[in-house]
């Protein structure tokens, strides 16, 4: 497995990093992608790393510059998942996912933005900072990996880590004008990777080079004992399948921006000449926001309890009685979405409402997942839009339920489970990004299209 | 008597090397506060559940199985929502019931299912011991079936043999609790919590089946709330009313795939079962012809059956049964220790027995030397000798030490003549002790009523 050479073969790891520190150094005042950098921690493991790649001994990612979302957990760094709440909240371990990223030899250079526990679709929600589209300064970057999205694209970084709840990779991968990866649910341990939805959460890749990104997600994928949602990246099939057979979901292409979708046509076209390619329907693709704004609200409502005032965000105050205290540790830590999706999950799950909604959107979910295996017999893969439009600009309003429409492209692999991958169709990022969905654990089939 | 229905929740922390969903060790008693954690057990943001212990799941089965439950296929761990600085996450992960429809003896049990234990919360310091939060817990959920805190002493009493035969539990103080519900003639169910021992769980209720009483003595309504048990006081304060029931917001963990039981390996398990006190009782009773009520004393802890078994293949059955629940337990019982715990093994206590049937040792004697050897852990006849507890065979000696109390106790010796039975009882223990327990007590009687009328 040792690759002997960093992946730009005249350059040094040392060399690699002092060009994207050098990148960091002259755009992120602007970009704002990165929310710390560790700048010594990289060099002094650069320095390392090129003694094991003289040595021959350097691991697959030896001399590649990777930036982490700041809901991944770094030993000893910030973990704050861009909110007021763990602003200061140092993590005391590795996630599985950096344990991995070190051991292959890749320099991890820093954390990078996010919205707030990664609850967004353009990076403006983190209670932090505001992460800029480098493309153009005007735009969002797409969230909520909004760091990783823009550190990649100001080429600050070679890869980046992010997580996709709902899109959350693919978004910013697609509003920068990069390739995405969501893996298969239960591919990547999610172990150190903050909770939003877990069911939902995957750790996923992004980055201007394709092979880059697979080179990465080889590093950080398999079975993890400290995640049992990872147990079933064992049975995954070592053949590798091929792709004979595009599905195009006539429902993909509803309600998308009209240049973006002739464009993903267009790209669609070129692909006949490989592929047979057939257009299919999956009629609950319509129903992925409602269905997918419940199951996430209700696990998001779980996963934050633990933020009581107690152990993380201001110190709760002693003098009142428990409850109250709770209440306003989290007034005052949260900002307002993530309180609106705390507020409806936690509502949804009363026994009072549950049947009425989340019962429903579990058995929905169910229904999506059949349907999906179903047409997924007869097609290897799916192709179409991966955002429905292209970035926005900073100050175009949009209300909760616009911004949430935005991932109805993006999150029936997350209620699915299957892999996704994102890639751009130009370079023009305002073209927009075509989107390709495999079957659970054929994530590698969607490098092969 | 009122008309009295009692359900119990009993908690028995299970026996593991590691918590329920993490490798941290289990010795929280052992160890400073906080000692035993990693970011799962506290929760850590990105933290996650490791699998479910797998000994903890097969600890639980060997407990339904002897509650004579019926063990589902499969199960699911589901989140318990509430906020307490106990609890790290904000939730306690439980699961569905794994064992259904069981009972012991006349009490049906509802259900039995697994949790993890919170961590300890002291009130008065505002500290939290993490160290106790993912102990292996199970829940045994028993119908409405007891009708006096007699039926739960008998009920707790059981259940506690029946862990210890399984060796599946923690076993140390506060390792069994209990929450009880009590209504009285129909009425409304009170619930009290934070019952710690089995003991406990008898004082509660005999208190709150009393206050209940009163309540309704006095024309008042009993109300629907928890109370908490106050194991100082022994008495019951209220909680909280409630009006509905609580909302736990009960959701099955992404994070932890769905429990499947095989039935194949609920057989396996099965036939590792040891025979359960029950069943044991009703074979000593039958194979050694004991009475049935001393049967089911000595089955309680294990040891002292199979102490009894061997024993009573060398001697006569009922007279070991007697012997052992009578000087034997009363030792135990005065050191708090149980057989296993005591050290004691077969071979001397078989020795002591033999030596008190056979009158080389007085009953006070056998005693002495029984006490003596809780410390000494060596054979009762080197203890005897070198105490000098041996009975005497010394006639003579005898003889003079009786001489020498009838003739120093006239008054006594005249009483006795006239009727006084406790007055020759005087006399009698006086020459037990000049004989330093050597003599047996009714060698010794017969011997002074001999004299008395030689005396005439």
């Amino acid at each position: 497995m040792a690759i002997k050479k960093p992946h730009a073969a005249s350059v040094s790891a040392e060399e690699n990093l002092h060009r994207k520190l050098d990148m960091i150094d002259k755009r992120d005042a602007e970009v704002k992608a990165f929310i710390e950098v560790y700048r010594e921690e990289a060099l002094k493991s650069a320095k390392e790393v090129d003694k094991r790649i003289k040595d021959g001994k350097a691991g697959p990612l030896a001399g590649l510059v990777v930036a982490v979302k700041n809901n991944i957990a770094v030993k000893g760094k910030r973990l704050t998942c861009a909110s007021k709440m763990l602003e200061n909240h140092h993590a005391v371990y590795n996630a599985t996912v950096v344990e991995k990223l070190i051991a292959a030899d890749a320099i991890i250079i820093g954390s990078v933005n996010l919205d707030e526990y990664a609850c967004g679709v353009d990076g403006t929600y983190s209670a932090l900072q505001r992460t800029r589209n480098p493309l153009d300064l005007e735009r969002v970057p797409g969230g909520s990996s909004a760091g990783s999205g823009a550190s990649v694209a100001a080429g600050m970084c070679d890869a980046a880590l992010g997580s996709d709840t709902g899109g959350s990779v693919r978004c910013p991968a697609a509003f920068c004008n990069a390739y995405g990866l969501k893996p298969t649910y239960g591919a990547v341990s999610r172990y150190g990777l903050a909770d939003l939805a877990m069911s939902l959460d995957q750790i996923g890749v992004i980055s201007k080079d394709k092979t880059i990104m697979k080179r990465v997600f080889d590093a950080i994928r398999g079975p993890d004992p400290r995640d049992q949602t990872t147990q079933l990246a064992e049975n995954v099939s070592k053949k590798a399948a091929e792709v004979k057979v595009i599905g195009v979901p006539k429902e993909f292409f509803e309600g998308v921006d009209k240049h973006i979708a002739a464009g993903v046509r267009k790209r669609i076209k070129e692909l006949e000449k490989n592929y047979e390619v057939r257009e299919v329907s999956i009629p609950t693709l319509r129903y992925t926001v409602p269905i997918y704004q419940l199951t996430m609200a209700a696990e998001f409502s779980s996963a934050m309890q633990k933020y009581d005032g107690l152990r993380y965000g201001f110190p709760a105050d002693r003098n009142e009685d428990l409850y109250t205290s709770f209440a306003k540790a989290r007034d005052a830590s949260l900002g307002k979405e993530i309180k609106r999706r705390i507020m409806v999950g936690t509502y949804i799950t009363m026994k009072e409402f549950k049947d009425a909604w989340y019962s429903h959107a579990l058995k929905a979910r169910e229904v999506m997942k059949e349907e999906f295996a179903s047409v997924m017999k007869d097609v290897d893969v799916l192709a179409g839009p991966a955002m429905p439009t292209p970035p926005w600009k900073f100050g175009e309003e949009m209300t909760p339920l616009e911004m949430y429409a935005a991932d109805m492209l993006t999150i029936a692999a997350n209620l699915t489970g299957t892999p996704a991958i994102v890639e751009p169709l130009s370079s023009d990022f305002k073209d927009g990004a075509i989107q390709f969905y495999g079957r659970h654990f054929e994530d590698d089939v969607l490098f092969r299209i | 008597m009122v008309n009295v229905v009692i359900g119990l929740e009993v908690h028995v922390q299970l026996k593991t090397k590691s918590k329920i969903f993490c490798s941290c060790p289990t010795n929280y008693r052992d160890v400073e506060p906080n000692e035993n954690l990693c970011p799962t057990c506290t929760a850590q943001p990105g933290s996650k559940p490791f699998g479910l212990n797998k000994t903890a799941l097969d600890n639980l089965l060997k407990i339904a199985l002897a509650l004579n439950c019926k063990v589902k296929d499969s199960s699911v761990i589901q989140r318990k929502h509430y906020l307490y600085p106990d609890l790290p996450s904000g939730y306690q992960r439980t699961s569905k019931p794994i064992g259904i429809e069981g009972n012991l003896g006349k009490i049906r049990i509802r259900e039995v299912h697994i949790e993890e234990d919170p961590g300890r919360y002291e009130l008065r310091e505002g500290t939290v011991d993490y160290n106790r939060a993912g102990i292996p817990l199970i829940e045994i959920v028993t119908e409405p079936d007891m009708r006096s805190p007699d039926d739960a002493r008998e009920f707790l009493d059981e259940l506690a043999a029946i862990l210890g035969y399984l060796d599946v539990a923690r076993g140390e103080p506060g390792s069994m609790r209990a929450d009880a519900n009590v209504s009285i003639d129909g009425g409304t169910r009170v619930e009290v919590k934070n019952i710690n021992s089995f003991s406990g769980v008898v004082a509660a209720l005999a208190y709150e089946i009393v206050r209940q009483q009163n309540v309704l003595r006095r024309g008042g309504k009993v109300i629907m709330e928890t109370r908490h048990f106050e194991e100082a006081t022994g008495s019951t304060t209220t909680l909280r009313k409630k009006e509905t029931e609580e909302d736990y917001r009960y959701m099955p963990d992404p994070d932890v795939p769905p429990i499947t039981i095989k039935q194949s390996h609920v057989t396996e398990l099965g036939k590792t079962m040891p025979e359960l006190p029950r069943a044991k009782s009703a074979r000593l009773s039958k194979d050694f012809g004991i009475r049935s009520e001393d049967a089911w004393i000595l089955v309680a802890e294990v040891e002292i059956a199979d102490l009894f078994e061997k024993m009573a293949k060398k001697a006569a059955p009922q007279k070991v049964a007697l012997w052992i629940r009578g000087p034997l337990k009363k030792q135990l019982n005065y050191r708090e220790l149980t057989m296993r715990q005591s050290g004691l093994n077969e071979e001397w206590l078989s020795e002591l027995f033999d030596m008190f049937e056979t009158a080389e040792l007085s009953d006070k004697a056998m005693e002495q030397t029984l006490i003596a050897l809780f410390d000494m852990k060596r054979s009762p006849r080197k203890i005897a000798t070198e105490l000098d507890l041996l009975m005497t065979k010394d006639t003579k000696e005898i003889d003079r030490v009786i001489e020498a109390v009838v003739n120093e106790n006239p008054k006594s010796i005249e009483d006795y003549k006239a009727g006084n039975e406790k007055a020759l009882n005087f006399v009698i223990g006086n020459a037990i002790k000049l004989l330093k327990g050597k003599a047996d007590s009714k060698l010794v009687r017969e011997l002074i009523l001999k004299r008395i009328k030689e005396k005439k």
